[in-house]
């Protein structure tokens, strides 16, 4: 249950140096340390802040 | 972004007349008076207009105009703006004068309008900055600059550090917290915990049935995701499988042709395996230098031929998103507006008309008339009271029902999202919609190029599968008649290719067997959820547990972006912090080590290597020297490409001799990889701009005169003075 977090996408919006940067940093970084269930929940909450700033983003960025 | 002129059409001391600037540091230099300030003024009363507009007026002149010019990579900005009226015209253009944005408005200094709205925008979108508290703050620095103190400057402050004006998180994390709070009440940000909101009331209403909540040792989310799971990798494997079997099937007519041929033309047949025809390394070749070229495009190197309907539906997801976005706040606005029931007012006045009716009864005066009148009052008051309740009520209904059906639509598109992005990973594409939209315009920039790859890779595909069909066997005969036969070396090869193919039968066969545990478990979940269905009062706790699964996920991103922007913010300030403190280090000869901005970005400075003192403790030089490397600090930190010109007006006039040389030595510096206006009256700095070949700008030739000393080669500089 963690292809979002494992995927080359979310590793290479690790290494960004902007906000989402740093929040994939943060989430990648409680993943480690979580349980499958709290994984599950930090994947579901990076998928909804990734929709949100896709659609905040829009055809500008 | 540097600015490449000021036309002053009518303003101050000037008329018509164009000062022009270059690249690196310029001097306007002029005795008083000479209307130094004036041009310096000129840039931010133009760009977000003034209240002082008497200074500028000429004196017996119903006009004062001017306009800016900027130029950045490949496009240029022209800002008119009439002080007087305050009419503004702001014009973006690329280099072959196309016209790339326009504004053409009313916009006055701190104007709440609609198209000061726009304009400011616009501003903020091509220079980054909109607003004239902080452009003082920051690019501006004159006899008494702008300390930066306050809660209002400190929060633009710190949107400028943090780069946080590219995107509106805040927006982002109102969203969430408005979701969240239509959701439930319970929230620990404090905002409006009174009404019940659709958690709160599916659980009164389990109480209500008195329904014990059933019996599951895994929650419902878990379930309803496992299942999506399973049938997803139902699918996958499938597909899969199908595949596996094609190359199976292929492989066994392969190892018989290769059978019969080893008596023959064992080798041969095995460098054909190895090598393949030169036709079909012509096509991979080919293909090689296709996919580099649409790496080099930005593309994908091999990218499938569903990537233009994966991009359209990208694009009509964002669509639904955004769509979805205004009947939400509709909505919201219109629940806002659902009147409620007065009972507040409505219980005091049936009180008093019942106390009336016992005053009449005890005063004995009038008792039946006023017992009428205040019964029909009452029954007035509480029907109306009632007749309002429905009425809300329905609406309420009405809303939720209208919620519910969006709610459904968002989640349609969230699992379109979901599907979507899963299809882009399994091709090796991003998923985000910043990289899909960059996607979308390469691919139809390059639309002929990736036809071609994709022809050639059709080709290639129907090469290989004559090559394995084994109908190019004339090609393989003329092969076999070069070859040396050294048929113990291919029985060896096919022995190997036997082996391989009975590991890959193995695998094939337990693939088949966990597709087939799959849809065995599948069945069962799927008969678990109905019959989970058909029980009473099942529907709500499913839903009180989606919603407990949702408000846990809203919070903990509410959690993570608020972390994630507080986290960025602070690396940005440790970045400007150590910049400044590097610059105020080098002013000062050493003397003071930092400078740190706190919380509220107010400076203060490291002394005796220990002790952090507050910047109003310091001389009026030192506060200056913080200032201006705070300033000179941020503009390099913000290197976004559309950081304007440093504007300094006589900002040495506090400095000592020696922080002075080291203070210009660091202008000379900074303006390297930017633009710096510096304003003076110092004929010493004309001097300097000879020798460092600075652009000048004399304003009084009359007053300016300096030799030329240095030479032939500073003749160009030195014409001008």
């Amino acid at each position: 249950m963690t292809r979002l977090l494992g995927s080359a996408h979310i590793e290479t919006l690790a290494h960004e140096e902007s906000v989402l940067g740093v929040l994939v940093r943060m989430v990648l970084k409680q993943a480690e340390h979580a349980d499958s269930e709290e994984k599950m929940l930090l994947e579901n909450a990076l998928q909804l802040l990734l929709t949100r700033f896709q659609v905040m983003g829009g055809d500008d960025s | 972004m540097i600015l490449r002129s000021i036309e002053l059409e009518s303003f101050g001391r000037f008329r018509g007349q164009t000062i022009e600037f270059r690249r690196g540091l310029n001097l306007v230099i002029g005795p008083n008076e000479a209307g130094k300030s004036t041009i310096a003024c000129a840039v931010p009363a133009v760009l977000f207009g003034t209240d002082r507009l008497e200074r500028f007026k000429p004196w017996g002149r119903n006009v004062c105009s001017a306009v800016l010019f900027f130029e950045g990579k490949g496009r240029t900005i022209q800002v008119k703006r009439n002080l007087i009226t305050d009419e503004v015209e702001l014009i973006e253009k690329d280099d072959l004068y196309h016209v790339l944005s326009q504004f053409t408005g009313k916009a006055p200094l701190r104007g709440r309008s609609a198209s000061c709205r726009e304009y400011l925008a616009l501003l903020e979108s091509l220079l980054g900055i909109a607003d004239e508290s902080l452009f003082r703050a920051t690019y501006f620095f004159g006899h008494q600059p702008q300390e930066w103190s306050g809660e209002e400057l400190a929060q633009k402050l710190r949107t400028l550090v943090s780069g946080s004006a590219e995107t509106d998180y805040a927006e982002i994390l109102d969203g969430l917290l408005n979701e969240h709070f239509q959701l439930t009440r319970r929230n620990p940000w404090g905002r409006d915990k009174q009404r019940d909101r659709e958690y709160e009331e599916i659980c009164q209403q389990l109480n209500e049935q008195g329904e014990a909540e059933p019996v599951e040792t895994v929650p419902v989310f878990v379930e309803i995701d496992s299942s999506a799971d399973i049938r997803e990798q139902i699918e996958k494997l499938s597909i899969e499988l199908e595949g596996d079997r094609q190359e199976y099937e292929k492989g066994l007519r392969y190892i018989e042709h290769v059978r019969l041929q080893v008596p023959e033309t064992s080798e041969n047949v095995v460098s054909t395996v190895v090598e393949g025809k030169p036709e079909t390394l012509k096509i991979s070749t080919d293909m090689d230098n296709l996919g580099e070229q649409l790496a080099a495009a930005g593309l994908p190197q091999n990218p499938p031929r569903e990537l233009p309907e994966l991009l359209s539906e990208a694009a009509q997801v964002r669509q639904e998103f955004a769509e979805l976005q205004q009947p939400f706040s509709a909505l919201n606005n219109r629940e806002k507006k659902i009147p409620t029931v007065p009972w507040l007012t409505l219980g005091p006045i049936v009180v008093v008309l019942i106390a009336g009716m016992a005053v009449s009864w005890w005063q004995d005066f009038q008792f039946l008339w006023i017992s009428v009148g205040a019964g029909i009052c009452s029954s007035l008051c509480l029907g109306w009271g009632a007749w309002r309740q429905i009425e809300r009520k329905k609406a309420l209904a009405e809303s939720r029902k209208e919620r519910s059906h969006l709610e459904q639509k968002k989640l349609d598109a969230q699992k379109r999202q979901a599907g979507l992005s899963e299809r882009c990973e399994a091709f090796g594409l991003p998923s985000s919609a910043v990289d899909l939209v960059r996607l979308q315009k390469l691919v139809t920039k390059h639309r002929e190029l990736l036809e071609k790859f994709w022809n050639q890779a059709g080709s290639a595909v129907v090469e290989t599968d004559a090559c394995d069909n084994g109908n190019a066997s004339e090609d393989e005969a003329t092969e076999v008649g070069n070859a040396s036969s050294d048929n113990d070396d291919a029985e060896k090869e096919l022995l190997q290719l036997e082996a391989l193919m009975t590991g890959f039968e193995a695998e094939f066969k337990r693939k088949e067997l966990r597709l087939q545990n799959l849809r065995l478990q599948f069945n069962e979940l799927s008969v678990d959820q109905d019959s989970r269905a058909k029980i009473p009062g099942t529907g709500l706790h499913n839903r009180k547990r989606e919603l407990e699964e949702r408000i846990t996920v809203l919070r903990k991103a509410i959690n993570l972006l608020a972390g994630a922007v507080d986290e960025f913010s602070h690396s940005h300030l440790a970045r400007l912090n150590d910049e400044a403190s590097k610059l105020f280090g080098k002013i000062t000869g050493g003397r003071y080590a930092a400078i740190k901005l706190d919380e509220n970005m107010a400076p203060s400075v490291q002394v005796d290597g220990r002790r952090w003192v507050p910047v109003d403790h310091f001389s009026r030089g030192t506060v200056d020297a913080i200032y201006m490397s705070l300033r000179i600090a941020l503009a390099k930190v913000r290197d976004d490409g559309r950081s304007l010109p440093l504007m300094l007006d006589d900002p040495f006039v506090h400095l000592d001799q020696k922080r002075l040389a080291t203070t210009l030595n660091l202008i000379d510096l900074a303006s390297a990889d930017g633009q710096l206006i510096l304003f003076s009256h110092n004929l010493d700095l004309g001097k300097r701009a000879a020798r460092e070949r600075w652009h000048v700008v004399p304003l009084d030739e009359d007053t300016v005169d300096i030799s030329p000393m240095e030479g032939e080669g500073h003749a160009g500089q030195l014409h001008l003075l």
